[in-house]
């Protein structure tokens, strides 16, 4: 079959009607068919134009109209005429004449009129002349009927003895206006012309209806042909949030790998946030991350357990010889990093384990595309007697294979201060190269001592958005929250 | 994170060695390369408790041909410092020591500023628990008073001045002086540190005077004097500038604190501090069979002087550092003299299995449930600010509930936790009013609520709200997901009519489940949809999962 027989093949009805009106017309532009609605000639158009069978062209033009008065002169006749048919029954004064024509319409009527000389006016009072007498209809006048009738005019398209009456009326107040409106008109292509000759004949069957299908039409008439290889428009699935959907993964391989979910409040107390992290609380490892505070509310409650805080104050007078402060302790605070959870977590129990969370974090840092106002951390602990450094480095690597897929690690000395060693985990990523995945330690014995764990602690946290970002194709931290529904709507799912 | 500028070829000098893989060794004094440019290195410190490590002297003595703890031999002196007890009420403690013979150049000055300004910045808290003055030594008459003066009781040359001025004048007018005023704020009388001869020294913590607190390269002998409020840190601080500068070749000297009469001290005391630790705790710790003599070895390479007495080993480390409280800070400094690398990485071996809580696998049934019917999930920002919370809801936040409120706001955009979620969706909508509809979109989040009688006075709670906003969407549309929400989690839900501004009413019902209300359900008012600029009508629900669980 060939290419403009299956086009053929493929035309609407509407399509087929525009094809076919150029031949008919024997025009080289249409600008209208009657018995399409104005859309469906501007749709099937526009169809017939992606297949290249004709040529739009869309030409703006003004256009004169009636204005609001000149609407009502259609019905009610301009004042100058209505003026001489008044006098056409005898003189008038002016007086008599206001009773008809408003003092605006009777001022310019008699101006109108008077230098035309179709009236005399005699010491106030008005006549016809022999002119006036035979006027019956001024060119202004049929002007105004012709426009009511066609409904609008193009500029270009108006008669010149017709154009002298329009230039008249516009100069007088909302009779006439000129408006610009695009005109569209279709042009038959070389290719549309061979098309037209292979329109199919005969009904053909477009959308299948259970009609056709119970009646068995579709046995007899043959199918119209569908352009298979066209756009469509886009239709949007629901979906996860690209970044949640990426730390759906994140949690179900944490679980895979043997760790229990923690979790814990938003705000937390300055307790489990600092102290039971061995923070003293005037020092500058206590400064190690700047964290908000609330102006409500303010003070939360310390824990129940006495022995536990009481060990924590020892812990800490002891150490840093400074007299401990419960108040201090019992600030709240949103929650600025997550080991609060782990602390919270481990002095509820020393159960041998590996625990995670992904906890959502608040820092008040400068906002820009690697620092957002709220971030995640996925973090956790590993409680186990006779745990060692080199399990805390056993557990690193196994985060740097199973995250960002690396073939080499490499471990840095580092500081945090709960945790004595620390140790900076770097992951070599096949793609992005080195990146710092991580940082870890083991709990210091003031810290795990006092909350009752007398068993090492590994302690770990992993910078998973950067290989978010990464995944997703982003540059920008904060697109990890993205507000951009076709952003969210378009992101490949990972 | 402290960041210095050293020289390279500096640092080589003053190690004793050529560094070959800079990168790698640098990581021994916990130091990050972050540039090389020349012979300038641009390095982060990691460690914000070691002071020591913050200067090209303490990266170089980390990595020093030396081993075992480093010797500073400190002169006695008949130089005396006098303590007034006015002091007491202002900021309490001091610490000095003298350097005699040190060849000053621009370097060394430099070096000595920027090693001042981070200890004073990191580990003195913006110079509240120590600030660090030095000093010509040439230019002093001794002895020496600490004591406190009245905002208008002297007139002085501040460092880089021209003209003298009280200390109130000085606090106004000279940028050091507005820039830590904050610190003296309150004072009846500012500390000062002034000389026999009635010279003044310096307004601690705030400006050195430009007579004898200015050094150039013609000053041949140096004073550093600490003041803060303990010794803890003020001793500390003097001993890392006192090793830094004996490091350079200057000899060190004593200086007598006579605290009223009271209590009398000599500082710098550079005598090296003394600690034990057991050999098995570094093994245990370690997962390593380290023989006591490596462990030795190692110890010295960390400038330790250690020996084995029995299963111990006895240290002595440097008095500069002052971080170490415990053994397990020992037994970090052997594990980073044998290498972190250099150890076998190994899995703990304990007999566990994986597990999400109940509450998030509740969560992501619902979100795939939702995700099913066609709604796209987003995720939002648990900040938001009362605007959003109420104002643009339509709501009070008197009659609804209070939210909690943070005091230190980085903008008054997230100066709140939002304490519901369907806030956080319409502010997405109406960032997409330019978008295709329609737009179905739904968040699993989480929320705060006031509870005075939880332990941090709050509830975190999840939520599952859902939106959809669209030309033609009514009640039915939103009740329609709900209850096919509720027939894949097999619970019932039931509308009951209620009360809610955010809604129109008439159009807003109670959601009921397992006998109590878990949550609302309603067409948006018109009044809300114009506070978020939306022109397209929205519908939706918000249920709390945390009840339904």
């Amino acid at each position: 079959m060939t290419d403009i027989k299956k086009i053929a093949e493929m035309l609407q009805d509407n399509e087929i009607v525009v094809l076919k009106s150029f031949k008919k017309k024997s025009a080289d532009r249409i600008r209208e068919i009657k018995s399409l609605k104005p859309i469906e000639f501007l749709r099937a158009g526009m169809w017939l134009e992606n297949k290249g069978l004709i040529k739009t062209t869309k030409i703006k033009k003004k256009f004169a109209t009636l204005d609001i008065l000149g609407k009502r002169y259609v019905k009610a006749s301009l004042p100058e005429i209505k003026l001489i048919a008044l006098l056409k029954k005898g003189p008038k004064t002016l007086e008599q004449l206001r009773r008809f024509l408003s003092a605006d319409e009777l001022r310019f009527a008699l101006g109108y009129l008077k230098k035309r000389s179709a009236i005399n006016i005699n010491k106030g009072v008005l006549s016809i002349t022999s002119y006036g007498r035979s006027t019956k209809i001024t060119l202004e006048g049929k002007f105004l009927l012709i426009l009511a009738q066609k409904g609008e005019l193009a500029l270009d398209n108006i008669e010149p003895q017709d154009l002298h009456a329009y230039l008249e009326l516009k100069k007088r107040k909302q009779l006439v206006k000129e408006v610009e409106k695009q005109e569209i008109s279709f042009k038959i292509t070389e290719l549309g012309k061979q098309v037209a000759e292979n329109v199919p004949s005969g009904r053909r069957i477009g959308l299948i209806t259970p009609a056709i299908i119970r009646s068995g039409d579709w046995k007899k008439q043959p199918f119209r042909r569908y352009d298979v290889e066209a756009g469509v428009p886009a239709i949007y699935p629901g979906k996860k949030q690209p970044y949640l959907a990426f730390l759906d993964d994140a949690r179900a391989k944490l679980v895979e790998l043997g760790f229990k979910e923690m979790n814990g409040p938003l705000i937390e107390t300055e307790f489990w946030h600092f102290d039971a992290l061995f923070q003293p609380q005037n020092h500058p490892a206590r400064e190690w991350t700047d964290t908000y505070t609330l102006k409500y509310p303010k003070q939360g409650d310390l824990p129940k357990n006495k022995k536990q805080l009481a060990a924590v104050k020892k812990s800490h007078e002891g150490s840093w010889l400074y007299s401990w402060n419960p108040e201090k302790a019992r600030q709240l605070t949103p929650r600025a990093h997550g080991t609060a959870l782990s602390a919270r977590w481990l002095g509820q129990g020393c159960q041998d384990g590996k625990y995670f969370a992904i906890a959502r974090c608040y820092r008040p840092d400068v906002i820009d595309a690697t620092h957002a106002i709220e971030f995640n951390q996925v973090e956790g602990i590993v409680v186990g007697d006779g745990l060692t450094f080199r399990n805390l480095l056993g557990t690193l690597k196994q985060f740097a294979i199973e995250f960002a897929g690396a073939d080499k690690v490499r471990f840095l000395p580092d500081y945090y201060p709960f945790t004595e060693p620390s140790v900076q985990l770097d992951a070599h990523h096949p793609e992005m190269g080195w990146i710092e995945l991580g940082g870890a330690g083991i709990f210091r014995p003031e810290l795990t001592n006092p909350l009752g764990c007398k068993k090492p602690v590994i302690a770990w946290g992993l910078g998973i958005d950067r290989l978010a970002m990464f995944k997703l194709g982003i540059k920008d931290i904060r697109y990890l929250f993205s507000t951009n529904i076709d952003w969210l709507r378009k992101e490949k799912v990972v | 994170m402290p960041t210095i500028e050293i020289s390279k070829k500096d640092l080589e000098k003053l190690a004793g060695r050529k560094l070959k893989n800079l990168a790698d060794e640098l990581e021994n004094a916990k130091a990050e390369l972050e540039n090389q440019d020349g012979d300038v290195l641009k390095l982060d410190i990691k460690d914000t408790n070691r002071p020591d490590l913050w200067s090209v002297e303490g990266i170089a003595r980390q990595l020093s041909k030396d081993k075992g703890c480093p010797n500073y031999k400190v002169k006695k002196s008949k130089y005396v410092l006098d303590v007034s007890k006015k002091v007491n009420r202002v900021r309490p403690r001091i610490a000095a020591a003298i350097v005699k013979g040190i060849k000053v150049t621009d370097d060394l000055i430099r070096e000595l500023i920027q090693l001042q300004e981070k200890v004073a910045l990191t580990f003195g808290r913006k110079r509240k628990e120590a600030a660090i003055g030095v000093y010509d030594f040439d230019k002093i008459t001794w002895p020496v008073l600490y004591t406190t003066v009245s905002p208008h009781g002297i007139r002085f040359v501040a460092l880089d001045m021209t003209a003298a001025m009280t200390p109130l004048q000085i606090m106004a007018k000279h940028p050091k002086g507005r820039e830590f005023a904050y610190l003296v704020e309150g004072y009846e009388e500012f500390p000062l540190i002034i000389d026999r001869a009635e010279q003044v020294l310096s307004m601690p913590p705030i400006i050195n005077s430009n007579h004898t607190g200015k050094v150039t390269e013609k000053t041949k002998n140096l004073m550093v004097e600490v003041t803060g409020y303990d010794d803890k840190f003020v001793q500390a601080s003097l001993n890392v500038m006192a090793a830094a500068l004996a490091d350079r070749g200057g000899k060190l000297e004593e200086v007598t604190i006579n605290y009223d009469n009271k209590e009398i001290i000599e500082t710098p005391n550079l005598a090296p501090k003394k600690a034990k630790v057991k050999i098995e705790t570094i093994q245990k710790l370690a997962g390593e069979d380290l023989k006591p003599k490596e462990i030795i070895s190692l110890l010295r390479k960390a400038r330790y002087n250690a020996k084995q007495v029995g299963k111990l080993i006895e240290v002595e480390y440097p008095a500069y550092r002052q971080d170490i409280l415990h053994e397990v800070d020992i037994v970090e400094d052997v594990l980073i003299a044998y290498g972190y690398n250099n150890f076998e990485p190994e899995v703990p071996k304990l007999a566990v299995h994986g597990e999400e809580t109940e509450l998030e696998k509740f969560s992501r049934k619902v979100r795939e449930i939702m995700v099913g019917f066609g709604a796209q999930e987003v995720a939002t920002f648990t900040l938001t600010n009362k605007d959003n919370l109420f104002k643009k809801m339509n709501i009070t936040e008197r009659e609804f509930e209070r939210a909690v409120e943070i005091e230190n706001p980085v903008s008054s955009n997230w100066s709140c936790l939002r304490n519901w979620l369907l806030p956080s969706l319409m502010d997405f909508l109406s960032k997409n009013t330019t978008k295709e509809f329609p737009q179905r979109i739904f968040e699993v989040g989480e929320i705060v609520k006031i509870n005075p009688k939880a332990e941090t006075k709050t509830d975190t709670l999840k939520r599952l709200a859902f939106a959809f906003s669209n030309l033609r969407v009514t009640f039915t549309n939103a009740k329609q997901t709900l209850e096919a929400l509720g027939i894949c989690l097999g619970i019932k839900f039931t509308v009951k009519e209620s009360e809610h501004s955010s809604f129109i009413a008439g159009r807003v019902g109670e959601i009921r489940a397992k006998g109590e209300i878990v949550g609302v359900i309603g067409e948006l008012h018109p009044r809300v949809l114009e506070g978020f600029g939306l022109s397209v009508p929205v519908v939706g629900f918000e249920l709390e999962l945390n009840k339904i669980l």
